[in-house]
């Protein structure tokens, strides 16, 4: 979009950075600032920085992903990890613990297991916001791009 | 027990399916073993109900809320669930018959089971809600069944008709019998058990001493009222004969409409005993009663003849409520009896004349008796016992209904009223039937008639009505004492206590005797001039209940598209003016009239500089967004103001919340370029003036209706703050220290749930609005955006809001 050699070398360096943040954020989450939500809202800031620099198209195919299945899925992931207390006959979403915390990771249970899909809605649904709106042909109409063709300057994915 | 028989029928609904094939009128009498089956299942417990005992039957649900499945059978829901399960085997045999022509056939029979079932579940309900859910229920069959002919504007019509009244009492019920509940907690029953039947009549006496009780019974009334066709709500009775004659047959006789009947001989143990009750219900019912029959009189239809004078018989029935004691509650029970045995063969005959001779209509039959003898046996005995000509069961349920109103325990005019609708309405009956006899079976054939080839049914079609109409004459001559044993619980259930009661044909010169024969001798002698009273003139065109509410749909429809029209403008700012004035008088004015006590300025000693400068920042970057002349200022503007509320988490240790709004923050401003980058870079001014004066005042009032709603709830003492039990047991229940993320993921994870599910909502519809929008062609966009059914084309004209932002 914009052809901005430093803005393109600094999302191109960034993707990856804002990634492992993101999941870093998500997991330390339950015990220190962070969690599900800022973790998705930091993920889909690296995806936005790169439809920026380069465009929406190139942003699809750097992470080819379906953001809208991603939405879904994590809002089925979410409900999912609910489920478990039911078995024991305890109300929906009571709360079940893996004893021993996990070097590195710390506790894990359900509600951690709901902030993952908290984190996957919100990845998915900020993403694809800004995507559909930086498709939009009415707002920023493209000339059909060739299939295969990169923008100029994009690295290779 | 109980639950499996109401299962089994609604389970077996699809069954009815099977009628799409051949041969129709044998798989008709075959699904007819459904409601046999449950006919001899229910017979099963007769004993036990006889005895005065009740069978019960519960599934909770969530029983702190007094939610659950609930069935009880007592004598009142054995009479009702006989009726309704016998006069089903008739009507799904007799209507493989009568349809046998119609492919919809099975889509016909499977909704009739369903009624059936519906209807059964209701009557045997022992818990108001469960009642109130089946109630709904066969309002929604009934409309299928009575739109079944969907392709006739009169059908639709009386479905909706019938839908909108019954549904619309239905709501009013609803809120009646939770009332009814809430009343009974009040008495002291527990919640568990406060919307059982048993517990709301057995708080009866502290209910009626309630406050709660008027508008509970008003409302309750109302359901019933539109349910039972009483007047004003009649007139969708009449619509509703559109149905195919076994459907009517079926809800006039038996279902549906007893429905409101059976509501109040249900609770007229507790509720009743009132002067509210009893003279509500005398009026009601017996003007209905008086109306229909005379209304009855003035018919061409048969089938709305036969509408007319059940609308009336609804009235007498709730008019024997209405007037209470002994003699009230028995006379009840067999008039339900005999009105469902009588009216289920008359419809079902007229059906065969229908069927037979290609029309309906009074003026155009005639001489029948020659070809259809058989026929017009069955159809004497029912209109016999419809006109309560000795030794008809019609007769003695006429006399007990006589009886009632001379021993009613009401005050006297209250009494004379419903005795004189009694007479009216037993002279009219006569007339009625004579017409209805008269014009069909005797005289000259019409040349219309001549001209079908018009003979007696077949068997399996007439043995239909044939077996009602036969009841009618034997259960009184040769099984009184049984009927009287079998109606007794019943009519101990309207009373309230336990009852036994002997029926008879003769027992001496008794006053109700007497009138009952006057009457019959007034009738003959007015049925010799049918034909001038039917020629009478009648009430003005205009004046007709449903003509009246077809115009007041009408008004409602064409307010609605208006008000549409000038609410649903497609303009952003419109929308956003629309919330903040509606916040403002919704939460505003409430706040001014009673909040402004709450709103308390802690005098704060240890600012520090860097709270002041942060502070002074945010009405800065407001007033540099207000005044901006370029978008990017604005965004930028924007940004800061942002930025600052962050700062103040960071500063007041939120680190979670300032992380957060960071992140939207930086989010949000690359939509706005991304939005803005396509408008032009400059702000123009569009709106006059004075627009934006009064947008800056109602913002200034919104702003300062915030503050103060923040400073009120900032110290407010109304509640006992939640921090403290959140950081206690955050790292204890929650497994983890930070506070914030425990109680999104783990206190309140159901509002995340809740959260994220609307968040995905949000991006569905923005999807499709984005992306499904150029595949359809705008002329056909147009036209599908009548959203209200009825509203002008040109009302879509406005209501094509999506163009108007992109545009710009």
């Amino acid at each position: 979009m914009y052809d901005s050699v430093i803005l393109r070398t600094v999302a191109r360096l960034m993707l990856p950075i804002l990634l492992l943040l993101s999941v870093f954020m998500l997991l330390r989450g339950h015990n220190l600032p962070g969690g599900g939500f800022i973790g998705g809202l930091v993920a889909s800031c690296g995806v936005i920085l790169q439809m920026v620099a380069f465009g929406p198209s190139f942003a699809r195919r750097v992470m080819p992903v379906n953001y809208l299945a991603l939405a879904a899925f994590g809002v089925c992931f979410a409900a999912f990890w609910g489920l478990p207390a039911l078995f024991s006959g305890l109300p929906y979403m009571t709360a079940f613990w893996i004893e021993p915390s996990i070097p590195g990771v710390g506790k894990i249970g359900t509600p951690v297991l709901f902030d993952v899909g908290v984190y996957f809605t919100v990845v998915g649904v900020t993403t694809q916001l800004a995507l559909l709106l930086a498709e939009e042909p009415v707002l920023f109409p493209m000339p059909p791009e060739p299939p295969g063709a990169e923008p100029e300057g994009a690295p290779q994915a | 027990m109980l639950i499996a028989l109401v299962l089994l029928a609604l389970a077996s609904a699809p069954l009815g399916l099977l009628a799409r094939r051949e041969p129709r009128p044998l798989i008709g009498w075959l699904l007819a073993l459904i409601p046999l089956a449950l006919f001899a299942g229910l017979c099963s417990q007769l004993p036990t109900v006889l005895a005065g005992g009740r069978v019960d039957a519960a599934l909770p649900w969530v029983p702190a809320m007094g939610l659950e499945l609930r069935f009880a059978l007592d004598g009142l829901s054995m009479l009702f669930a006989l009726i309704i399960t016998g006069i089903g085997v008739l009507i799904l045999g007799y209507a493989g018959f009568y349809m046998d022509k119609d492919p919809g056939l099975g889509r016909f029979l499977a909704t009739l089971i369903l009624f059936m079932g519906a209807m059964l579940g209701l009557v045997l309900a022992g818990n108001v809600l469960t009642m109130f859910v089946f109630w709904e229920l066969t309002s929604v069959t009934s409309y299928l069944l009575i739109g079944y002919k969907h392709d006739y504007p009169e059908a639709r019509r009386g479905a909706q008709q019938s839908l909108l009244i019954t549904g619309g009492g239905g709501l009013a019920l609803l809120v009646g019998l939770l009332i009814l509940g809430q009343a009974a907690q009040q008495a002291g029953v527990p919640a568990t058990e406060a919307y059982r039947f048993d517990a709301i009549i057995g708080a009866g006496e502290a209910i009626r001493q309630s406050p709660l009780y008027a508008p509970a019974v008003w409302l309750v009334f109302l359901g019933c009222f539109t349910k039972s066709a009483q007047l004003p709500f009649h007139f969708w009775l009449p619509g509703a004969m559109q149905a195919p004659t076994p459907a009517s047959a079926f809800l006039h006789s038996a279902t549906m409409v007893k429905a409101g009947v059976y509501l109040l001989a249900r609770l007229a143990p507790g509720l009743g005993g009132t002067a509210l009750w009893h003279t509500t219900l005398i009026l009601v019912g017996g003007a209905t009663f008086v109306f229909g029959a005379i209304v009855a009189c003035r018919q061409f239809d048969i089938k709305a003849l036969l509408a007319y004078t059940t609308l009336s018989m609804l009235g007498g029935l709730v008019l024997l409520i209405g007037l209470g004691g002994d003699y009230g509650a028995e006379a009840l029970a067999v008039n339900i009896l005999a009105h469902a045995l009588y009216k289920s063969a008359l419809f079902m005959v007229a059906g065969i004349i229908d069927h037979e001779a290609g029309t309906r209509d009074l003026k155009r039959l005639g001489g029948m008796r020659a070809y259809m003898p058989i026929t017009m046996v069955v159809a004497a005995l029912a209109l016999l016992s419809q006109m309560a000509i000795p030794v008809e069961l019609g007769f003695v349920a006429k006399e007990w209904m006589l009886e009632a109103a001379l021993e009613s325990p009401q005050p006297a005019p209250l009494r004379f009223l419903g005795l004189a609708a009694i007479l009216t309405a037993a002279v009219a009956y006569i007339v009625a039937g004579w017409r209805l006899f008269r014009n069909v079976f005797l005289g000259q054939p019409h040349p219309d008639v001549l001209q079908h080839h018009v003979e007696e049914p077949k068997f399996g079609m007439l043995v239909a009505p044939a077996l009602p109409a036969l009841l009618s004459l034997v259960l009184p001559v040769g099984f009184l004492p049984l009927v009287s044993q079998f109606l007794s619980p019943a009519a101990g259930a309207v009373l309230g206590e336990p009852l036994r009661f002997e029926l008879y044909l003769y027992h001496g010169v008794t006053p109700a005797l007497l009138l009952s024969l006057s009457a019959i001798v007034v009738g003959g002698l007015l049925a010799t001039r049918e034909r001038q009273i039917a020629a009478l003139p009648g009430a003005p065109a205009w004046f007709n209940g449903g003509l009246l509410f077809d115009r007041l749909i009408d008004g409602m429809l064409a307010f609605a598209t208006s008000l549409t029209r000038r609410t649903q403008v497609g303009r952003m700012r419109a929308y956003m003016l629309y919330s903040v004035l509606a916040f403002l008088g919704l939460v505003g004015l409430p706040f001014l009239l009673f909040g402004l006590g709450a709103v308390r300025v802690g005098a704060d000693s240890d600012l520090h500089f860097y709270e002041i400068i942060a502070t002074g920042l945010i009405p800065v970057g407001i007033l540099a967004t207000i005044t901006a002349r370029s978008r990017l200022g604005a965004i930028i503007a924007v940004g800061v103001v942002g930025a600052m509320v962050s700062l103040f988490f960071v500063l007041f240790s939120a680190p979670d919340l300032a992380l957060t709004q960071l992140l939207i923050e930086v989010l949000s401003t690359v939509f706005l370029l991304l939005v803005f980058s396509v408008l032009p870079a400059r702000f123009e001014s569009l709106s006059p003036s004075w627009v934006r004066w009064r947008d800056a005042g109602i913002a200034i009032v919104f702003g300062a209706l915030m503050t103060g709603l923040v400073l009120a709830t900032a110290t407010s003492e109304l509640f006992p703050p939640l921090a403290p039990y959140f950081l206690a047991n955050s790292l204890a229940e929650g497994k983890g220290a930070n506070v914030v993320n425990v109680i999104l993921v783990d206190f309140r994870g159901f509002d995340t749930m809740g959260e994220i599910t609307v968040l995905f909502i949000a991006v569905l519809g923005i999807f499709g609005l984005l992306r499904f929008r150029r595949q359809v062609p705008i002329a056909v966009r147009r036209s599908q955006h009548a959203v209200i059914p009825g509203a002008p084309v040109g009302g879509a004209e406005a209501a094509t809001p999506e163009e108007e932002p992109v545009k710009g």
